[in-house]
């Protein structure tokens, strides 16, 4: 078969080659007195004849027929490998296959839509979690339930304020009982009411095994949390007694920021229970200049900015439940949308456009990950611009000033926190809190 | 006798032209920087800097002496790369492979070998502890000075860095921290990383970040630790014409002023051009209260002078806001110290692309 094929290659080459010698004869020239020749009868007709052809007149050797013929099967295995290129490119399925056939995607999808709903300019972080928190468990949560439960800890605090004697329109005051209320053990005699500290959960604190491991519901059932749910609790909470914080980024973790009437900042660690200063984050040793500049980190999230970073963990839910699918685009453009540099977003776009490529790449028989194959893709322009949008995705994360972080890492620092200097520091922190709201109690 | 008196008003007049000619190279130098911002003339580190630094060298600077210096060493980095197989292997490698040669020429010994067989050393550029601000000698801080001592600060180092790149065909950007300036470089795998001369350390953000005079706001705003444009280094050179121009015995408070806000201009967060015209301007005060016969204290009673002094506190508060924070000049060599002690703790581990491969 396949030296049947070469024959009738060599002789259509030949053929070819009879015609180009044929279409080199120069076309005849007006004639004018000068150039006027005598005309011999063989002039505009090829010495050779067809009953010749099967080889060029200038009968070569051997090696250079051989040579020419090589350069022309190698062109035409090119020719033929882009005919089949541009066959495949027909056939080839550039979106990720969907998970919409699977019944239980239908929550998300409906919780989707509530949450385009949203204002983002003004909206409940209680409700929004809810939301994505109640995706996860197939619409089974209760919002009344979960709701009665943020309203009797706010009531809870404002009883306690009140029996401490704090200012209650003081930010100042209300960030402090709340703080207090995630790291100590909060007592009301008259009622005999008792509320211990939030516990930190060592445990697959990524939520790797279990995602729901990240819920603030989870939270409220067990009393322990992660660097996720516990900031999240908090703004919740604050939201309901009417205190204003926000949620901050830094390396592998998000935690609260806020100000009193002097502008003053306070960033709130509350996997430790601790008030840390900007040098306590700086020493992780994963914060980059361009990170501060682009703020990425360490930067108070405004409310669009907190609802962009709502709807990349609402994304993340679905892409650990299901995997990665157009849904998951879907979402972290609106979170883009919302905050063009929000790093959680932009890291998810690049996980999602990786994955995209490589399923794109394999339909074509090329392994993405081998650096020699990966050439091939030249032949098909559209995977190319595929490629093309996963590097600018990338140079955009570093120029936002993204560095990975190892888990261990993340730990290390964790741990140092507690060192005694830093405890030290966090405890005359706490110390001037109580200076500053006994002022206002005596005013 | 005529010819007597004609050499001595040549003589003369020689007197009377070098104290114009001063302010003369420095309009020149000035026009020169300007044009390049404006793009009239293309945009060239190495002529800004020589030109800045033979303004103040009373246009004694020897060009030919500097330009066959760094030839050399653009040369020496052509065959410290040629001679060498880097373990990295990411696409931007030659350009990876041009930083780490360029680097060896500054940091490290290097053995020649000529044609006969005679071995040569190439030793590292050292960092100055001596009047490392200029104060009593300004010239420390020029390219001209480490050229012919091999010697140099944070100052001269990284600026011959740069211009020793560009010759080389890659670029290097400058960055500022308190007192300081670095080089940062970005790459495929690691992004942007800094490269410590005075050291020849990888020293990770956090070193700077720690050194607790840069205020997290300094850095959001851009006013250090950003990557430099070359229109930005550009406006340092600028700042650098004005501080030696400060350095002679007379000189004109417009011509700093007017340097300052040429480079403001293009460096509009640019912190030492910020302060190079409060201080002027505060020296503006003095004259013109000294020419009342009074001093500061008088300040608030002449609108002409209160006028200066609110813009003053004006500027200052705005300088304030932008997130600088004065860094004693001491505190600065303990600070630059601190990262070959605490080398365990600022070095980037990660920049491991400079490793050679053995095989």
């Amino acid at each position: 078969m396949r030296t049947e094929l070469k024959k009738l290659h060599l002789t259509l080459l030949c053929g070819l080659i009879w015609s180009l010698t044929f279409s080199q004869v120069k076309l005849p020239k007006t004639p004018t007195v000068s150039n006027l020749k005598v005309v011999t009868p063989n002039l505009g007709i090829p010495k050779n004849t067809l009953s010749k052809t099967n080889f060029p007149i200038s009968q070569p050797n051997g090696m250079s027929v051989y040579k020419q013929d090589r350069k022309r099967v190698v062109q035409q295995q090119n020719e033929l490998k882009q005919i089949y290129a541009e066959l495949k490119a027909d056939r080839i399925n550039y979106s990720l296959a969907s998970y919409s056939n699977i019944e239980s995607t239908r929550h998300y999808r409906n919780a989707f839509d509530q949450l385009t709903e949203i204002n983002a300019g003004n909206f409940s972080v209680k409700e929004a979690t809810f939301i994505i928190e109640n995706a996860f468990f197939e619409e089974k949560m209760d919002y009344s339930e979960f709701e009665k439960v943020v309203k009797q800890t706010g009531d809870f605090l404002r009883e306690k304020m009140d029996e401490l004697g704090y200012d209650q329109n003081r930010n100042l005051a209300k960030n402090f009982m709340l703080f207090q209320f995630f790291s100590d053990t909060l007592q009301i005699k008259s009622k005999n009411l008792k509320h211990l500290p939030f516990k930190y959960d060592f445990e697959d604190y990524l939520g790797i095994k279990d995602w729901s491991k990240m819920f603030v519901s989870k939270l409220l059932a067990t009393g322990k949390g992660q660097c996720n749910s516990l900031p999240r609790l908090y703004l919740i909470l604050a939201e309901e007694i009417g205190a204003e914080a926000f949620l901050s980024l830094s390396p592998n973790h998000s935690y609260i920021k806020f100000k009193d009437e002097e502008e003053n900042w306070y960033n709130v660690e509350l996997t430790n229970g601790m008030f840390t200063t900007e040098s306590m984050i700086l020493q992780s040793g994963f914060i980059k200049s361009e990170a501060l500049q682009s703020g990425i980190y360490m930067q108070q999230m405004t409310e669009k900015q907190l609802l962009s970073q709502l709807y990349s963990d609402f994304a993340q839910g679905y892409a650990r439940k299901f995997g990665y699918d157009p849904f998951v685009k879907k979402v972290i453009d609106k979170a883009l949308k919302l905050y063009p540099n929000s790093i959680t977003a932009n890291m998810m776009n690049s996980s999602y456009l990786t994955i995209q490529f490589e399923y794109v790449a394999k339909q074509v028989g090329i392994n993405p990950r081998n650096r020699k194959d990966l050439q091939n893709i030249r032949n098909f322009p559209n995977i190319v611009k595929l490629l093309n949008n996963v590097n600018a995705q990338y140079n955009k994360v570093d120029d936002l000033g993204f560095e990975f972080m190892s888990a261990e890492a993340y730990q290390n620092w964790l741990a140092s926190l507690k060192e005694t200097k830093q405890k030290q520091d966090s405890e005359n922190m706490k110390q001037q809190f109580n200076i500053k709201l006994k002022k206002t109690f005596k005013n | 006798m005529r010819k007597l008196l004609l050499l001595l008003f040549l003589i003369f007049n020689c007197f009377v032209l070098s104290a114009q000619n001063n302010q003369y190279l420095y309009d020149e130098a000035f026009t020169t920087l300007s044009e390049m911002l404006e793009e009239k003339r293309p945009l060239n580190f190495k002529k800004a800097v020589f030109t800045v630094e033979n303004a103040y060298l009373d246009g004694l600077l020897d060009t030919t002496f500097l330009n066959k210096k760094i030839n050399f060493l653009k040369n020496l980095s052509i065959q410290v790369r040629q001679n060498r197989n880097l373990e990295y292997q990411e696409k931007d490698k030659i350009k990876v492979e041009k930083y780490a040669s360029l680097f060896a020429v500054m940091k490290d010994s290097l053995l020649m070998i000529n044609q006969n067989n005679v071995k040569y050393i190439h030793l590292p550029f050292n960092y100055d502890f001596e009047d490392v601000f200029g104060h009593k000698d300004w010239s420390k801080m020029f390219v001209s000075n480490l050229l012919a001592t091999n010697k140099g600060n944070c100052h001269s180092i990284p600026y011959l860095y740069k211009i020793v790149a560009e010759e080389i065909g890659v670029n290097a950007n400058l960055a500022l921290a308190p007192n300081h300036i670095y080089i940062k470089h970005r790459n495929v795998k690691n992004g942007w990383y800094n490269t410590e001369l005075t050291s020849g350390i990888f020293p990770i953000d956090a070193w700077i970040m720690a050194s607790g005079y840069v205020h997290l706001d300094a850095i959001r705003n851009g006013v250090y630790m950003k990557a430099l444009t070359d229109k930005e280094s550009i406006a340092l050179c600028l700042v650098d014409l004005a501080q030696g121009y400060q350095k002679h015995e007379f000189y004109d408070l417009e011509f700093v002023i007017e340097c300052a806000n040429k480079a403001l201009e293009y460096f509009p967060n640019y912190v030492n051009a910020m302060i190079l015209k409060t201080e002027a301007k505060g020296k503006k005060i003095e004259n013109i209260l000294f020419s009342y016969n009074t001093d500061f204290r008088s300040v608030r009673k002449y609108p002409k002078t209160y006028a200066i002094f609110k813009e003053i506190e004006k500027e200052l508060a705005i300088i304030h806001k932008l997130g600088y924070r004065q860094m004693p000049e001491e505190m600065y060599l303990d600070w630059l110290v601190s990262l070959k002690e605490e080398k365990q703790k600022y070095a980037n581990k990660k920049i491991n692309t400079f490793n050679i491969k053995t095989n």
